[in-house]
């Protein structure tokens, strides 16, 4: 199976040095123009102004050329249809593009531009070598000691382009001052010396042409090789960032199928267990009526302590059809907004209800039920039967917990886009150790244990799933011994859009 | 209030067997069905006083569909006797299931056509005076 090869933004990277190149050369162009008025005046040489400032328009037309296509490199690609049909990008297909570009790790490829840009490059370079030579024709040819230049025209090559681009490029530059030398040695060239304090006419002297151009060589050829090794090194850096955020891509794709998979599992699970309960309700519910109706009927004729047992199996049916109808609860809250029906529920009716359920309980156990409900509440979108459980949740747990003559309180406000269900009792507190646990499905303190037998674990972790459901937050402040806080916060909600018209 | 007759439709046949040892020894008559089509059925030709219906059945014939199918049956009758649901449903939804005591007014789709209801797991005690109470109201109206 061949993989499909990594693209590197080759065409980013070049567009943005052949920028920096255009820059250089508008240096350059300032350079040439201080260096011959500065060198009239100080040294004092004289130039042939004419052909150099003739040499110099020439940059100047040819750089602003320049930049106008630099934008044009990357746009009007037209795709042929070839191409197209091979899927390769043919700007870097080409031969010489192939042999421009800088090459690249097996799996890895340049986009589709990179080979034109790096033509693009390459065509500069090779004029600005011939405008060198040129210029340098005109000021003294192989007695400027300016030919040195090559040496940036070849950076800029080891830079942009490959090895060999480099290598090719540092011969020309070598080849066209050679060209120089040996015609204005020969004859051939006519010879433009710099008159006036500077001292002339080396250029008649083979050993010393020769020199220079020794020298000139192993400077343009050590810099390509110093160049070119820096700039792979760089670009091996480059491709092993790549590499690495191509990695970190696809950990983090592994990541999120691995997430999914765990989220549907969980579905799952809460769809069993939704199944499950949903068929547990039904019998026990009948078990607990029959034992019922048999504890009424057979009340006279019954042993006591048949009558004790039948008593207890039917406490215990109870407690069991509590918890069944608990974990459906649970299970309904946990589906997210998709299981249950959004709708414009007004928060005073339901807590209202619910102490109206409770009260009883609550008389029962001896502890005062204080509500308080804000005035004029607004609506909330939300699920009713999940907010009914969870103030009736919490405000019986409240009643539970506190022992008699104790007080629950319930607030019920508005908080700017929020609703605030607040219930505070004066029980018997929630060790801190157990604090973090307290959302954890049939997880009692021992305390709570100890206080109240009967009870499944499941209140909070119903109480956390609506409030989850809603979007909203939960928070509890408990002190043992002295009572708890449970503050609940529910965003209202987008009401017009999900209303149930 | 003796020899009234009641339908009981549920698909759980102990629960069917345990409410009707409870209403039979409060002096009612008991007629069952363990699902929908036969409760209607039953319902035609028994003509109970009142039906107690549990609100969840299995093969998709709900309660709910029972409470309309009967309702919208032309005969008099079937508009008018009373339901009891058994289920918790009135204390989780902010439907309101009785007409308005004053005009009697209600909201389209807001309303279920039932007089009353008890929890399920069914407490013997909180049926038979759920019974008596729309019995009697039923007789006063």
């Amino acid at each position: 199976m061949r993989q499909k090869p990594i693209v590197l933004p080759g065409t980013e990277e070049l567009i943005e040095r052949i920028g920096w190149f255009i820059r250089l050369r508008w240096v350059a162009v300032a350079g040439i123009l201080v260096f011959v008025e500065l060198g009239r005046i100080i040294l004092p040489i004289q130039f042939y102004r004419r052909p150099i400032y003739g040499i110099l328009g020439v940059l100047i037309l040819y750089n602003v050329v320049a930049s106008l296509l630099l934008p044009l490199v990357r746009r009007g690609y037209r795709e042929s249809p070839a191409d197209k049909a091979q899927g390769v990008a043919p700007g870097y297909a080409g031969p010489v593009a192939r042999f421009l570009l800088p090459r690249v790790p097996a799996g890895f490829t340049y986009d589709r531009e990179a080979g034109r840009a790096a033509l693009f490059a390459n065509a500069q370079i090779m004029v600005d070598l011939v405008i060198l030579a040129a210029l340098l024709h005109f000021t003294g040819g192989v007695e400027n000691p300016l030919r040195v230049f090559f040496v940036f025209h070849v950076i800029i090559a080891s830079i942009l382009l490959s090895r060999r681009a480099t290598y090719v490029h540092a011969t020309l530059g070598l080849l066209l001052f050679a060209a120089l030398a040996l015609g204005e040695l020969l004859g051939v060239l006519p010879h433009f010396s710099l008159q006036g304090h500077w001292r002339a006419g080396g250029y008649l002297e083979p050993h010393l042409v020769a020199t220079q151009l020794f020298l000139l060589g192993v400077t343009l050829y050590i810099t390509a090789y110093m160049g070119t090794a820096i700039a792979v090194h760089l670009r091996k850096r480059e491709v092993e960032v790549v590499m690495l955020s191509k990695q970190i891509e696809e950990k983090a794709e592994h990541l999120q199928v691995a997430y999914e998979e765990v989220s549907a599992a969980e579905r799952a699970k809460s769809q069993y267990m939704r199944k499950v309960a949903h068929e547990l309700r039904g019998p026990l519910g009948t078990i607990k009526t029959a034992l019922g109706v048999a504890l009424d009927s057979a009340s006279g004729t019954m042993a006591d302590r048949s009558l004790e047992l039948v008593q207890r199996a039917e406490r215990r049916a109870g407690e069991l059809a509590t918890m069944t109808q608990e974990l459906l609860s649970l299970s309904r809250a946990r589906g997210g907004r998709a299981s249950v029906e959004i709708t414009a529920v007004d928060p005073a009716a339901i807590v209202r209800k619910v102490v109206g359920d409770v009260q009883g309980s609550a008389d029962q156990a001896g502890v005062t039920l204080a509500v308080s409900i804000g005035e004029g509440l607004n609506e909330i979108m939300g699920d009713p039967e999940g907010l009914a459980e969870l103030v009736t949740n919490l405000v019986g747990n409240g009643i539970r917990y506190t022992p008699q003559g104790g007080t629950v309180t319930l607030g019920v406000y508005d908080a700017g886009g929020t609703l605030v269900i607040n219930v505070t009792d004066t029980g018997i507190g929630i060790p801190e150790e157990d604090l973090p646990r307290i959302y954890d499905e049939f997880f009692r303190s021992k305390v709570a244990r100890e206080f109240a037998a009967d009870g499944s674990g499941l209140g909070m972790a119903i109480v956390k799933a609506v409030v989850e459901q809603h979007g909203g937050s939960i928070s509890v402040r408990s002190a043992l011994g002295q009572g708890t806080t449970v503050r609940v916060e529910l965003p209202r909600g987008q009401g017009s859009q999900t209303a149930t018209a | 209030m003796a020899h009234n007759k009641i339908l009981l439709v549920d698909d759980d046949p102990d629960l069917v067997h345990v409410l009707t040892l409870v209403l039979e020894s409060h002096g009612y008559e008991v007629v069952a069905a363990l699902e929908a089509k036969q409760g209607l059925e039953v319902a035609d030709g028994e003509r109970p006083d009142l039906i107690v219906l549990d609100v969840m059945m299995p093969e998709g014939t709900e309660g709910f569909h029972f409470v309309w199918n009967l309702r919208n049956r032309p005969d008099a009758y079937f508009q008018q006797v009373p339901i009891i649901m058994l289920t918790a449903i009135h204390q989780r939804t902010p439907l309101r299931f009785y007409p308005d005591s004053g005009d009697g007014t209600y909201q389209a789709g807001e309303y279920l056509p039932v007089q009353g209801f008890v929890d399920k797991p069914v407490e013997p005690a909180a049926l038979v005076a759920e019974i008596e109470r729309v019995l009697t109201s039923i007789r006063r109206s």
